[in-house]
């Protein structure tokens, strides 16, 4: 016999399936929920399925948005002709948050993996090709994560895009501001030595 | 317990948890090891780009009592695949490499044979050429594992095949002659064998340099993925992915 009445197992059953969270916290959550308003608990159920109801990839730059074009993607006052090359949309809100970006987007949604059976044709990549085709494009930044899957999914692209003759650029890899050289790894050093520039 | 110190290629990297991961290592004092790396996933202080695939580290681990996992202190690169471009048929040679390892060893079993292996077929695996390690890795695992048959006679009469025409069957366990082959059998080439023999008297440094088409043994290589895929039961997920490599 359970433990809970079923309606409190199922969202406990629920709750588990979200990452980070376990038996514990599953049922600590329920129970919160259980005691919250009914207001609180219906806005929680609303969000939820609008999220699913409205959310869907910009069809330009496969970010996730509303509304088709996303913000950057239709935004008169950022640069068109300067695209920024991410793995996943949540990376766009860690550049956004440098404020010195003035250009558009373009979410892969993964990288090369072959580990995982994951390559390009399973990237969204034919759509960067074709965005660049257009002669619309000055330059692309490439800004996979510095892995052995984010190098090689950048090398692949500067390939494929060099054709358009367009200039590629890839961020630079080094040692985190506010760290100490002391205790940085040889390669995070390495990269940085390879990528010093002039003052 | 104490901490066990020991030269490992890391194999590949598993989410554990909210911040953990799960390393596989590739020891030299244990074989195979599998230990857990404590936020790892939330911090790169730590570790840094030493667990990334088959970066060459000194690894810095513990045994925990009665639990299967031992515990990844840290690890101090020696050699990282990050030092060179990783372009992508570069990128799949390396988790080809992984893979077969982490396919074919087992679990805390040492194989110092193996492990010199590796580290002289990743020195060679730089830019894009990747058939010739490939096929001196695949070479001799089949043959370090004990998985590769007699390659100069046929296994059905027994008849030396040294100059004639081979055959190979995904279900035989070795070479045939013309007159044993069986139904849709691949041929194998004298040449390709014949390499197959260099590569167990010479290193792999002995034949870099030479350039190494895509061609050039690609029926020596069919033939040891079959049989590895035999032994293991499964299809490797990067051995689809190097045959569409142009």
């Amino acid at each position: 016999m359970s433990k809970f009445a079923e309606p409190m197992v199922r969202l406990i059953d629920e709750l588990k399936k979200l990452p980070g969270i376990g038996s514990k916290t599953a049922q600590r959550l329920a129970f919160h929920i259980l005691r919250s308003s009914d207001d609180d608990a219906e806005a929680l159920a609303a969000a939820v399925r609008d999220v699913k109801a409205s959310l869907r990839l910009c069809t330009i730059c496969n970010n996730i948005t509303d509304v088709d074009l996303c913000v950057y993607c239709s935004s008169a006052t950022r640069n068109q002709r300067l695209i920024c090359v991410v793995e996943e949309p949540t990376n766009i809100a860690a550049i956004e948050k440098t404020k010195h970006f003035n250009g558009v987007y373009h979410v892969l949604h993964g990288s090369i993996s072959p580990l995982h059976g994951v390559g390009p044709e399973q990237l969204r990549i034919s759509n960067l090709i074709r965005r660049v085709e257009g002669g619309q494009v000055d330059e692309v930044i490439l800004a996979t994560n510095p892995t052995v899957e984010g190098e090689a999914t950048a090398t692949y692209l500067s390939g494929q895009l060099r054709r358009a003759g367009l200039k590629v650029t890839r961020i630079a890899m080094g040692i985190p501001v506010g760290s100490d050289i002391e205790y940085a790894d040889e390669i995070t050093m390495l990269k940085s030595i390879e990528g010093r520039r002039e003052l | 317990m104490a901490l066990k110190e020991s030269e490992a290629i890391v194999l590949r990297t598993y989410p554990l948890r909210e911040a953990d991961l799960l390393v596989t290592l590739f020891t030299r004092l244990e074989g195979k090891v599998r230990a857990v790396a404590r936020s790892a996933k939330k911090s790169r202080r730590r570790f840094g780009g030493a667990l990334e695939p088959l970066t060459f580290v000194r690894a810095y681990y513990e045994d925990r009592e009665r639990q299967e996992l031992a515990r990844l202190d840290s690890c101090e690169v020696l050699e990282s695949p990050l030092s060179s471009e990783v372009s992508y048929p570069r990128a799949i040679a390396l988790g080809h490499v992984a893979e077969l390892l982490d396919e074919l060893l087992p679990e805390r079993e040492a194989n110092d044979a193996v492990f010199r292996l590796v580290v002289a077929v990743l020195a060679r695996l730089r830019g894009t050429e990747v058939w010739m390690p490939i096929t001196y890795f695949e070479l001799w695992m089949t043959r370090l594992m004990g998985y590769l048959p007699e390659l100069s006679e046929c296994i059905a009469c027994g008849r030396t095949l040294n100059g004639g025409r081979a055959f190979f069957h995904a279900l035989a366990d070795g070479l045939m002659c013309a007159a044993d082959k069986r139904l849709a059998s691949s041929e194998i080439s004298a040449e390709s064998r014949g390499l197959a023999a260099q590569m167990f008297r010479a290193p792999v440094e002995s034949f870099a340099g030479a350039p190494w088409p895509k061609a050039q043994a690609a029926d020596l290589r069919k033939f040891l993925l079959q049989t590895l895929q035999r032994h293991i039961e499964k299809k490797l997920v990067t051995a689809a992915m190097l045959e569409k490599i142009s």
